[in-house]
């Protein structure tokens, strides 16, 4: 099958398993440090925002694809890192340095708290627990005069010491630096004991069990990490924005993380880098055609809320229904075609 | 004392209709094992259909309501035969995403076709009350605790009774062995669907009596399956009585704590999130409801 062995388990433990992985790695980053010399500051801001799409699906795919525990609640832990963030540099006037890690660990402190439900629930349950965790938190960050409600919260601009970050290009790299820190950490976070023991839980939780893995700590831990990049990626949103809404993190948000990893791949971080790319990217392809199509069809241009639930709800619809591994399956199948051609196997 | 009883009347018959919606629900899951997260869009849609027909085409109500029904059906079929017949077996994961997805395409395609507009129904029972005393009770309330009961009371016959009925249980329970003792599984699952949504087009209807017709009634969907839970997803009865709680605990919030404030936190709608914080605590206690048998799994 393809002829890629392993002799070692140096070899096969190793983080870039192949030079070409490594070729086309250094690749992707000369491209995204030459990029904002390249792009306007449209296609700028839509790369950063889909950086900061890769850490949060990243996220969801530790506790859903990994460890199996499906959270229809993602966009809520987006939301308490911003408004942590917004509130600590704001109210406060904390450093940004330290309201950034805080509004990470915030998010885990209350994914830990969600977590310990999933003990006890499984499937559907949780995945309902996990919806109306959503709703509440959305339901508190409306109605509650520190966070200014349906108005909107300031936040402040990202600074790091003396130097604010106030141009595309200074956020573009702050945040795919922590895309890419993201997507290393998760790395090599799965094939370490703990992603080990996160496959197995998703596989059989009670056979894991048997085997002597603790279930209850991992599980809260999937949760804890996976909240925990939620809320960096809120934290990075909302300092981007610099203006959050709670309208803005609620049902629809979470529904659009689960469609990028389902759309990229289960349990892969390739997948959720792909997935996240893809799913940022359409509402923007979509604002592209109906803006070109505006001229003859004004009525269009109202639609576009519209069209993107209902897009994402038929990705994740006709993924599911025929290419369960999504993107990645796609990606796997055919460079084994191409390996082996003129070959099947 | 009057008071406390036009609450729980107006919360009983909130409750009829979630219980209709969670007994669209457990009908679905109890058939099929496909945990329905569309079943408050296909309400809406059920909704919007009779508000067409009744409003728009200026047929009379109870036309309008059969013709909404009929179309239900059909919708209920249709969606089983393009997303669900492929899905059976498939894990638990994916079935209910599949339901998420639907739940965002048929909003979509709402909101697309009828607009983001509220719209209200005039019915023969608009703005009609009855009075008992100092009670003042519309007769939409009425009419919905009744028919709700009626419809129950059917359902449970149907299940127990019916040859249909106990073919369906046996499909949810093991769907090879059903198909190995002569029960058409294909027929039963599309059935079941079509029934389910049906059920869940009359609750939208009898919802859009109480309030409006818009796309955000979806939510009660959402509202229903904290009902369907809080008694046990197995059960009818428990389904039943789940609405009810929910719909009277909704009625007492928002008659006593909306707009209390508690230092700077204003309780405002605080209805809307009652069922949901119910729904969590009876996780955390009891996760398999009220009623709810805990399963046994084989590894």
């Amino acid at each position: 099958m393809g002829g890629n062995f392993k002799v070692s388990y140096r070899e096969d433990m190793a983080l870039f398993q192949t030079l070409w992985v490594k070729v086309w790695l250094s690749i992707l980053i000369l491209l995204l440090l030459l990029a904002p010399y390249l792009l306007s500051r449209y296609q700028l801001s839509i790369l950063i925002e889909m950086g900061i799409a890769v850490i949060g699906a990243l996220g969801l795919n530790l506790l859903t694809g990994y460890t199996g525990q499906i959270s229809l609640g993602h966009g809520a832990f987006l939301a308490i890192g911003a408004y942590t963030s917004g509130l600590l540099t704001g109210k406060l006037g904390l450093p940004f340095f330290l309201s950034l890690p805080l509004s990470g660990l915030m998010a885990a402190g209350l994914g830990l708290i969600v977590g310990i439900p999933s003990l006890r629930l499984k499937g559907l349950y949780l995945a309902l627990g996990t919806l109306a965790f959503g709703f509440i938190v959305e339901y508190i960050l409306f109605h509650w005069d520190l966070t200014q409600g349906d108005m909107g919260m300031a936040v402040k601009r990202a600074r790091l010491g003396d130097f604010v970050i106030k141009t595309e290009k200074a956020y573009f790299y702050f945040v795919m630096i922590f895309a890419a820190g993201a997507a290393i950490c998760a790395k090599n976070l799965v094939r370490s004991k703990i992603g080990r023991c996160f496959v197995a839980i998703r596989d059989r939780d009670i056979a894991a069990e048997a085997m002597g893995i603790p279930l209850a700590k991992y599980k809260i831990m999937a949760f804890g990490i996976s909240a925990f990049y939620g809320g960096i990626a809120g934290c990075l949103m909302a300092h981007y924005q610099r203006w959050i809404v709670p309208g803005s993190f609620d049902i629809s948000l979470s529904i659009a993380y689960i469609a990028m990893i389902i759309l990229g791949g289960l349990g892969t971080i390739l997948g959720s880098v792909l997935g996240a790319i893809l799913i940022t990217g359409i509402p923007h392809w979509i604002t592209y055609l109906t803006d070109v199509f505006k001229e003859s069809y004004p009525a269009l241009s109202g639609l576009i809320v519209d069209f993107k639930l209902g897009i994402f709800g038929l990705i994740i619809v006709l993924t599911l229904l025929f290419e369960p591994q999504g993107l990645f399956g796609i990606y796997r199948r055919v460079r084994l075609y191409w390996k082996t051609w003129p070959y099947k196997y | 004392m009057e008071k406390i009883i036009e609450i729980l009347i107006n919360g009983l018959s909130t409750g009829a209709i979630y219980a209709l919606l969670a007994l669209g629900f457990v009908l679905i899951f109890k058939s099929t094992g496909i945990i329905n997260f569309a079943q408050g869009e296909l309400a809406m849609v059920g909704a919007f259909v009779c508000y067409s027909f009744a409003m728009l085409m200026n047929l009379p109500y109870i036309l309008a309501v059969l013709i909404a029904l009929v179309i239900g059906a059909l919708l209920g079929s249709v969606v089983d035969l393009l997303f669900f017949r492929r899905m059976v077996g498939e894990p638990m994961f994916s079935t209910i995403m599949v339901t998420v997805g639907l739940a965002s395409i048929v909003t979509c395609i709402s909101g697309i076709i009828w607009g983001h507009d509220v719209h209200s129904i005039q019915s023969p029972f608009t703005d009609k009350t009855v009075a008992m005393g100092n009670l003042v009770i519309s007769q939409g309330t009425l009419y919905t605790i009744g028919l709700s009961i009626v419809l129950i009371i059917l359902f449970i016959l149907f299940f127990n009774r019916s040859l249909l009925g106990i073919a369906m249980k046996g499909t949810a329970e093991d769907p090879d062995t059903a198909g190995l003792m002569g029960v058409n599984v294909k027929k039963v699952h599309m059935l079941a669907w079509a029934i389910g949504t049906m059920v869940a087009v009359l609750a939208g209807i009898f919802l859009a009596e109480q309030s409006f017709v818009r796309l955000s009634m979806s939510h009660t969907g959402i509202k229903a399956m904290a009902a369907a839970i809080l008694g046990g997803m197995e059960s009818i009865g428990g389904a039943i009585l789940g609405g009810v709680i929910i719909g009277v605990v909704e009625g007492l919030a928002a008659n006593y704590l909306s707009g209390m404030e508690l230092g700077d936190f204003h309780f405002g709608d605080i209805k809307d999130v009652a069922a949901f914080a119910i729904m969590i605590i009876v996780l955390m206690i009891r996760p398999h409801g009220i009623f709810g048998k805990e399963k046994v799994e084989r590894v």
